[in-house]
């Protein structure tokens, strides 16, 4: 079992509340929300950074609040951890290569073997090795992007957390980067949690869903489920966003043509 | 018939560390009055430049080449640029995040004033009632938001605000940049109801850019495809949409993910050139699946193929 | 897009930033120029003075016949009122100043950064103690700081670099702070540390890494004003000794002949000038190449 949480609030201003979540490894999940719906907090509360009032967190099979501060990066370097803004998750000091060897610092690798790792990373995000002498001032925003994800899994992670993977991207660059996420997650079988607001582009990253709106879960399910049966008012006019009325044609949603 | 827009042959540069970069190369075409045009490219493209250069907003240390008109009158002959009476005018504009035109000092009725006494010298009482118009016709409750200050607004409140302030000018074309992108899911619909609406009722002339192909398809007539500063592709919505003439219109479609629909997402190599690698030919050719000898070598010309609808590849 | 890519190229390192605006910038060369032959002074001037004893402060035999000579073929800056000759106590003088600033400049920027850079990153108490600590010294104003070491402690260059060093250090410390507090909250600094990587090399290889060249850039300008208030200080006796090599003290001497002999505090007034202006212009030019938003998309006649 790769997550799971339990009810959970934050001091003075509650952000998440009930929120139950739970993925096993090889799963694929989309958290969906906009901005102030409590998916940022979420993923901190994952990634250890923020205890939850109440609930329970187990990650990767511990408990990882009761932790130490100090200890727990032993659970969480085996998680793969994807940032939103590339800008601010390259070290614009460090070659490429270097920052993407980092995590496996702790691991008792000899020179060569990181280096096969560095490479083999690189290739599976499908970027030439020249890149791994480049700074990041060097590279382009897709570039950059597949730089994190291959950082993400050099040390062969057992859960990826995606922060937003897509939304700074051209459509064309999306397309790209949707299709290699699914490939390394399928090569490593490990669980996937993509952390969004797009829903279209969710459906492509996840076999199930949860909506949160306002720090609660509105709906939860396969995609085909919420598109066909929506619930929620909340999920009823996130899709009416992505239709905007358009009911046929080439880019017609929701199964029309 | 009088045109909105009409572009000939209009380039737009930047000197940028002692290298002139340009971002529109040599582009052509015509928006009608009341029409509603959608400019569609990825980065690089050059679409928020010829937004800027209709606007009237390049910064001065552009260069330009080809002529520009808007409203009918010359605003761009060559590097020369005069927006004087056009700008505020005739074309006023919205941009990408909601409330970035909106002077975060200002409460939102001083705004009014400052901008419409400047352009037609109205009174505090004349601009206020002015505002109230337009505020109503944005959807919003004048009462609540006149004295409000810009931080105190929602997201979806600030663009129409904008919104409402770019029309308080009497300007009949709007060009907006992105005018979903920025906004929650459940705002989008609402802004482009918003939209349809004021375009009707307002007569106006709607020049958006965007790069959502869906948002294109239900809210322009007509389309325009930009890729690397050069126009691809222009011509009714519904007939690109359809049947994309374009190698790379019809590679964009094709990566749009599309909600409730499990088709593949096709996935296309490489990604858009910057500005500094401008090469002979076609700029497409290192993507494009159809490659022709004459691709490489010569930047393929213009051709009408239909009523209002033109391309530039060899394939036609 | 490409708007964004600028974002990055003001934050690599100080090389590349030096050698880009060498290529860019006139003031750069210029001021490197003047910086360059002032280090050239401090290099070879006690070996090509043609007077080296009188360089040191040493009072020649004749005294007498050569005193209060103005400028000449044989003494090009003239003598002072000792009848030492001015141009070779102005060439021994530019190591001096050089150690000097040197001293000062490095030793403040260590502590400073440091401070800065734990202050912000451990944050909580630690954070608190070090900020106060920092404003304490930020209130110590150099000269007042050198007049209590001189009580305490007598004449000497420990004086004037001590009290320079505890009154610049904190001015370091803060701007180090400020840039800290961003590059803390930077994603990549989380990554290293969910990754495990131990805090001392986060420290230096996240966190000092970008800090340092803005505070650097900063640094290099201070070295001039670092160089007025030091010269300020021996000029008032409190640092160096009268005889000592030092422009400050030449100054001091030539202020009493100032009407019959004004190029005996000329000289060494205007070499100190000449170096302040030197590193301004150098740091000025490097803080420009370092703020892309600050730098000019037109083009002016300068």
């Amino acid at each position: 079992m790769a997550e799971g949480l339990r009810a959970l609030r934050r001091r003075y201003v509650e952000v998440l509340r009930d929120v139950s979540l739970s993925v096993s490894r090889g799963e694929r999940v989309a958290v969906i929300g906009e901005s102030g719906s409590g998916k940022t907090t979420l993923l901190k509360v994952v990634l250890g950074l923020l205890r939850p009032m109440k609930g329970e967190v187990v990650v990767l099979g511990h408990r990882i609040y009761e932790i130490p501060e100090r200890e727990r990066w032993k659970v969480t370097r085996r998680i793969g951890y994807v940032p939103q803004d590339p800008f601010r998750a390259l070290n614009p000091r460090l070659k490429v290569a270097d920052i993407i060897a980092e995590p496996l610092s702790r691991l008792n690798l000899s020179e060569s073997e990181k280096e096969e790792r560095v490479r083999a990373a690189v290739k599976m995000v499908q970027l030439h090795e020249s890149v791994l002498d480049y700074y990041p001032s060097r590279l382009s925003g897709g570039m950059m992007q597949r730089a994190l994800i291959a950082r993400a899994v050099v040390h062969e992670p057992e859960l990826l957390l995606l922060d937003e993977p897509t939304s700074a991207l051209d459509v064309s660059t999306q397309a790209q980067v949707i299709s290699l996420l699914n490939a390394i997650q399928e090569k490593l079988n490990c669980a996937m949690v993509t952390v969004t607001h797009d829903l279209a582009a969710a459906q492509y990253l996840a076999d199930r869903a949860v909506i949160l709106h306002k720090g609660v879960v509105v709906e939860e399910g396969s995609f085909s489920e919420i598109v066909r049966n929506p619930k929620s008012d909340h999920a009823r006019v996130l899709l009416a966003s992505y239709t905007l009325g358009v009911s046929e044609g080439p880019l017609a949603p929701l199964g029309a043509t | 018939m009088v045109l909105a827009v009409e572009a000939k042959r209009l380039s737009v540069g930047y000197e940028e560390l002692e290298e002139l970069l340009w971002a529109v190369r040599g582009v052509s075409f015509e928006v009608r009055e009341g029409e509603a045009f959608c400019i569609v490219g990825e980065s690089g493209s050059g679409k928020s430049t010829v937004a800027s250069a209709i606007a009237g907003i390049l910064p001065p240390h552009a260069v330009t080449e080809g002529e520009l008109r808007v409203g009918g009158r010359l605003v761009v002959k060559g590097n020369e640029r005069d927006y004087e009476g056009v700008r505020g005018h005739l074309v006023t504009y919205v941009p990408q995040s909601p409330g970035a035109s909106l002077n975060p000092y200002l409460e939102i009725g001083d705004q009014f004033y400052y901008v419409l006494n400047n352009l037609y010298g109205l009174s505090r009482k004349e601009a206020r009632e002015k505002a109230r118009t337009y505020l109503e016709m944005a959807g919003l409750d004048p009462g609540a938001v006149l004295d409000r200050y810009p931080h105190e607004l929602s997201g979806g409140m600030l663009q129409r605000a904008a919104i409402a302030l770019a029309l308080s000018t009497g300007a009949k074309i709007l060009v907006a940049d992105e005018p979903t992108s920025s906004l929650d899911a459940h705002l989008r619909l609402q802004i482009v109801q918003l939209l349809k609406r004021l375009r009707s009722e307002v007569g106006l002339t709607l020049i958006f850019i965007t790069h959502d192909m869906l948002l294109a398809g239900v809210l322009s007539e007509r389309i325009a495809v930009m890729y690397a500063g050069h126009l691809v592709e222009v011509g009714p919505t519904k007939e690109v949409l359809r049947k994309p003439l374009h190698p790379y219109t019809s590679m964009l479609i094709e990566c749009v993910p599309v909600l409730g629909v499990k088709r593949p997402l096709k996935a296309y190599a490489g990604e858009p050139p910057n500005l500094s690698e401008a090469g002979r030919g076609c700029p497409f050719y290192d993507r494009c699946p159809f490659r022709l000898e004459a691709c490489a070598s010569e930047i393929p010309p213009v051709k009408e193929v239909g009523e209002s609808y033109y391309v530039a590849c060899w394939l036609y | 897009m490409n708007a964004s890519r600028a974002r990055f190229n003001s934050a690599v390192g100080f090389l590349d930033l030096a050698r880009r605006a060498w290529k860019r910038s006139a003031r750069l060369r210029v001021g490197a120029f003047l910086v360059g032959v002032v280090v050239f002074m401090a290099v070879l001037g006690p070996h090509v003075a043609p007077h080296p004893s009188d360089g040191w402060g040493v009072v020649p035999r004749n005294a007498a016949e050569r005193a209060g000579k103005p400028p000449c073929p044989e003494f090009p800056f003239g003598t002072d009122n000792l009848g030492r000759d001015v141009l070779s106590r102005v060439l021994v003088g530019a190591r001096l100043a050089l150690v000097q600033i040197t001293l000062v400049v490095s030793v403040s920027l260590a502590l400073g950064l440091l401070v800065g850079v734990c202050a912000a990153y451990y944050k909580g108490p630690v954070e608190a103690l070090l900020n106060y600590v920092a404003e304490v010294f930020l209130a110590l104003p150099a000269l007042v700081v050198a007049l209590a070491l001189r009580l305490a402690l007598g004449q000497g260059l420990h004086i004037v670099v001590a009290s320079l060093i505890l009154s610049w250090w904190p001015w370091y410390a803060r701007s180090s702070y400020i840039y800290a507090r961003a590059v803390v909250e930077m994603e990549y600094v989380l990554l290293a540390r969910l990754a495990g990587v131990p805090a001392r090399t986060v420290l230096f290889r996240h966190v000092l890494a970008n800090v340092a060249p803005p505070v650097l850039v900063q640094a290099i300008t201070d070295l001039g004003s670092v160089l007025l208030e030091a010269s300020a200080i021996n000029f008032l006796g409190i640092g160096l000794p009268p005889d000592a090599p030092d422009w400050g003290v030449i100054v001091q001497n030539g202020f009493r002949y100032i009407v019959s002999m004004p190029w005996v505090s000329m000289f060494p007034g205007a070499f100190i000038l000449i170096t302040a202006l030197g590193f301004s212009l150098v740091g000025d030019s490097l803080r420009e190449e370092l703020d892309p938003k600050m730098r000019r998309r037109w083009k002016l006649w300068f």
